[in-house]
Parts: structure tokens; sequence; C-alpha cells
């Protein structure tokens, strides 16, 4: 008896064109980070979810100063989709010792610019709740601040772009800050909350010690960690 | 009232076991479709609808479970068309009464 | 025209059916006529409360699917004429109501009582929903322990969106009734206390039902607990309940059977 060779079918590769951001460093390096950190400050946004293409014709790094460049915009949750103008030196995986480049690329085509958020905010805006959120409710505001008259039960959450106000008690979860908004803050008049977040960083009641309960307190972030201080 | 509740000392833990005894003993009963005195609510009023046009909201059914009888009350208001004499005044109710021996189970 | 009230907690075993009852019962007793109605279909237990499980021919699901007229199905109480039982289907779950035929029953009951209180089943899925859709009032039962505080407070957020009223912009009114309540419990400590569980659920107190053997009693023999015993501490404390729902400015205490016995029985003769 022989075998048939098992038959197999071909795997389908298909092509598909996406549009995407091509972010070209110069150099100074120092200066063009500056740029970019004002730019993102302006808008936190303004790179989420874009494919990006890293344009490096210009800068004609050497692999230190693009490893160093790579983890630099890691460190600002800028992931790079695949590089672009990368000398022919540079194809050689050999130098890249312990650096895992994005596929290089060739034959980008210049495509018509993609719409990006002018200067200005996109436009805040502020939700009044005039009564108590309850436990199980959920009340997501991304456009801006979000006040609350009464409490924010136990089992309820606020989440908000920018800041919380709540002028009863804090029981349930707050999460400010949410469009990445390290400036937002928290305020509540009674301070009982079961987590609470800005610009995804976040603290379980567990960490927050006892001697702020029960009193008006106003938390921000410094430096990376949460805060929280009575507002007495 | 409350003297009778201060002075009658008799639990109520009994009353409440043979509540539950009779009643669920009835609902077991039901719930194999077999439950006698409701399958005789109906073979009554097809057999009354029979012979004169009852209008089903002019039916009183009346049911008590009991745990050697249940007796099932049925008073049907006959329009007056279908009354041999017309009575003077309101329709006359005939009270079909209808009684059904139920082992307790 | 009837006041539509229902009688809902989220969390089960709190004391609905028995509150329904009581309810129903005090307004009943003080002269207004008044139907309870049992919408936990498939675990109906008004009928027991109330002492008519064994004359139940028809159901709440009969009527809203047309086998059976209101007032055929409505079951008279045997020791007070002007309060009606419409009980809960057995058998039937509650995916068999519809809210056009609930809407139905709720207006013509409307029609023929000064009250519908309706008791909802636990939980917050559609019997819930359905049980406090058509309320003008509600009456939140909550016993003084965290996991019944926060679902009440669940069931308050629905009351605020999931209702009709709700639905036309109208503010719907909420009552809260804190069963279970036992004042030595909660001076030493180790209960919430009535204050903390008004300020976390933020509505009006009703009535503070204390923890009570008359309740168990007033189910066992199938009697609403201010039928009962008219004099027992939580009978007392659904009668000023009903006078409060009524208007009637009834300072606020928690009634106690921690009474002796000859204490009792002259005071009773001096009232």
């Amino acid at each position: 008896m022989t075998h048939a060779p098992p038959s197999r079918r071909s795997v389908k590769l298909r092509g598909r064109a996406f549009k995407a951001l091509v972010l070209a460093p110069e150099a100074p390096l120092p200066d063009w980070f500056a740029d970019l950190d004002a730019s993102l400050k302006r808008s936190p946004t303004l790179l989420d979810g874009r494919p990006l293409i890293l344009d490096i014709a210009a800068l004609a790094p050497d692999p230190d100063v693009l490893g160093k460049l790579l983890a630099d915009l890691g460190t600002r949750r800028i992931r790079i989709l695949g590089i672009e103008g990368a000398a022919a030196s540079l194809s050689g995986t050999a130098s890249l010792d312990g650096l895992t480049l994005p596929p290089l690329l060739v034959g980008g085509r210049p495509a018509s610019s993609i719409e990006i958020p002018a200067d200005a905010d996109p436009e805040t805006t502020s939700l009044m709740i005039e009564g108590s959120v309850r436990s199980g409710q959920s009340i997501v505001h991304h456009t801006g601040d979000v006040t609350v008259m009464g409490s924010v039960a136990s089992g309820a959450e606020i989440l908000a772009g920018g800041s919380i106000h709540v002028y009863g008690a804090l029981r349930g979860r707050a999460i400010a800050g949410a469009a990445r908004n390290p400036r937002a803050r928290i305020y509540c008049r009674k301070f009982e909350p079961e987590l609470l977040g800005i610009d995804r960083l976040v603290r379980t009641a567990e960490d927050m010690g006892t001697t702020l309960r029960g009193k008006p307190v106003q938390i921000w972030l410094d430096s990376g960690s949460i805060k929280m201080a009575t507002l007495d | 009232m409350s003297l009778r509740n201060l002075f009658n000392k008799r639990a109520s833990a009994p009353t409440a076991r043979d509540r539950l005894q009779l009643i669920l003993a009835h609902e077991r009963a039901g719930a194999g479709g077999s439950d006698l005195v409701m399958l005789l609510r109906e073979e009554i009023l097809a057999v009354i609808a029979k012979h004169v046009t009852v209008e089903r909201d002019k039916v009183q059914i009346r049911l008590e479970r009991g745990k050697d009888m249940s007796t099932l009350g049925v008073d049907i208001e006959l329009p007056v068309t279908a009354a041999p004499k017309p009575p003077a005044k309101p329709p006359a109710k005939v009270p079909a009464k209808a009684s059904s021996k139920r082992a307790a189970a | 025209m009837a006041k539509v009230l229902v009688v809902t907690s989220g969390k089960g075993g709190v004391g609905k059916t028995t509150t329904t009852a009581a309810l129903g019962a005090a307004l009943a007793q003080a002269g207004q006529s008044v139907a309870v109605v049992d919408f936990d279909v498939g675990l109906r237990n008004l009928d027991l409360v109330m002492g008519a499980e064994r004359r139940v021919v028809y159901d709440l699901i009969n009527v809203v699917n047309g086998d059976a007229k209101l007032n055929q199905a409505l079951i008279r109480d045997k020791r007070l004429e002007n309060l009606s039982l419409l009980p809960a289907s057995q058998t039937r779950d509650k995916d068999a109501l519809t809210d056009e035929g609930v809407a139905k029953v709720m207006d013509e009951l409307r029609e023929k009582f000064d009250w519908v209180i309706c008791d909802s089943p636990a939980g917050i899925e559609r019997g819930a929903t359905l049980a406090m859709r058509h309320a003008d009032l509600a009456v939140v039962v909550t016993n003084p322990e965290v996991s019944s505080v926060r679902d009440s407070d669940r069931i308050i957020g629905l009351l605020d969106s999931k209702t009709l009223k709700a639905e036309r912009g109208e503010i719907m009114e909420k009552h809260l009734i804190l069963t279970r309540y036992d004042p030595a419990r909660a001076d030493r400590g180790d209960m919430l206390k009535v204050d903390d569980v008004l300020e976390i659920l933020s509505i009006p107190l009703l009535a503070i039902i204390p923890e009570s053997l008359e309740v168990l009693r007033a189910s066992n023999v199938g009697c609403p607990v201010t039928m009962n015993n008219p004099l027992s501490a939580p009978a007392r404390a659904y009668i000023d309940a009903v006078r409060r729902l009524k208007g009637d400015p009834v300072p606020m205490t928690v009634p106690s059977d921690k009474k002796s016995l000859l204490n009792k029985l002259f005071t009773r003769r001096a009232a």
C-alpha cells in the first residue's frame, strides 16, 4: 500500500491597506520629544488607537539610538507598527542584539492627511446629576466633569473624562481623568469609596487607610501616585 | 383579642404544618394535571354551556380545599331569556353545588 | 381611583410578603377597600400569609391571559370583606406576564379599589420590574444588614428609572420600612442603626418593624399580623405606617413587646 500525500489547501493571503500616521523624529531628539509631549498634553488621545509608522530617514540613527528612541516612545505608551526609511545597515539583524524591532517597511506612499484634532481641547461638557447615584448604576461621561448633588452608593460607579464632584457621600467607585487627564481630581463631602481612579491609576478601599473615612476629601495625582487629603 | 392571644398558649407551628401538608398535597396532585376539582369546574361549565349561553363573568366559582373533602361552588347568573318564567326581581341565581370526595394524599 | 403601592426590596426574605399582607390588612381595617396582588409568579406565597391558599381558583396569569375575569380571580378575605387577594400562579413562569396584560389588569384594579398593593418578587428581573411598573408609590423593605441595604439602593435606582412614573419624568414617592429591627442589638453596635440606613438610602422612613415572634405566628396561622394580634409590636408598627401613608403625622417609635403581661393588659384597657 502506498500512501497518497495528504492534500493540503493553500493558505489564502489577502492584501489590505490602512492609513497610518507617520512619526518622523528629528535631531536633536530631546527637543523633538519635548514638542511631542506638548502636543500630547494638548490632546491626550491624539495617538490613541491609530496605526503609527516611525520614519527614521531624516534621523538615520544607529542601532543604539533607535533602541533608545523606541524605548522612549514606549514610556509614552506609543507603540510603533513599522519602521520606514531605515538605512540598509539596519536591515541586517545581526547588529540589533536584544532589540526587537518592528518590521522594516518600504514603499509607503503619502496619503491624504488624517484628521487630527485641532489644538483646542475637544468640546468639554459637564454633567450634573441632581439626585443620588444608586447601587448598580453607572455614569460614564468622557467629555468633562461629573457633579453629583447626592451620594454615590456602594456598587455604583462614576467614570468621568474630567473631575468628579460628589456633594454627598462617595461610597462607590469614582474614576476621574479617564480621557488621560492626570490633572483631573475627585472631590467628595464624605469619603467612603470602594475604589478611586485618576488617569488609569486606581486604588481600592483597602489601600486607603481609615484616617480620612467620613471626611470631606479631595483626591489628585502627584508624580504618578494618588494623593488624598481633607478639604478642611 | 389580646386576652385570647395571651391566655391561649396553643403554639402556631402545628397549624402551619397542617396547612402546608394540605396545600402541598393538593399542589402535588395538581402538578400532574389530575386536579379533580379543576376538572369538575371545567366540565360543569361545559355542561351548562350546552343548554344556555353563559357569560363567563357571570360565573362565580368558589373553592375550599379541605383535608378529606373539597367543596366547589359554582354560582351562575342565568340570563333572563333563558329562564322558563322570567322573574320579577334580579336574574335568578342558580347555585350548582358539587362536592368531590378526596382522599388525603 | 386607587393608589397603587409596590412593596419591593431586591433581596429575598426581608419581609415583603409579610409587609404586603400587614399593610393591606391594616388599610382594610381602617375602612379602605384594598386588593393585594402577588407578582411572584411560580413562587406564590401571599396566599399562604393571607390564609387563602385553599381557596385559589384563578390567578393573575389567568386574568392576564383572559381565561378569567378579574372579579372571578379575586379572593375576598373571610375576616375583612373589603380586603381581596389576587394570587400569583404557582405553575406558570413569569414570562407568561405580558406588559399589556398587566397594564390592563392594573387599570381594572384601580377602578375597583382604594388601594392596590403589589407584592414584588425578589431580584431585579422582569417580575420585579413588572410589579413596580404601574406603582404610584413604593415601599422599600430593608433589613438593617449590609447586603439588604445595598440591594434596596439598587431597587431605588430602578424605581427612579424603570417605572411608568419615572418614564413620564415624575418623581416616584418612596418610603422605607425597616424590618427585623432589634433595638438591643443596634444599641450594642451589632446592627446597623436606623440613622445609618436612612443616611445611606436617603428616602423617608415609614416604619420600623421590630423583630418579633408575632410575625412568625401570624404567618403560621395564615393571618396578617395586624389582624392576628393587632396589639403586638409589629402590628402597631404597621398600623402606624398605614396612618402615615394616609397623611397622619404619627411620631416615629419602635413599638416593643417587652412589657410584663400585667402592664400590657392594663395599657390595653386604658387605650
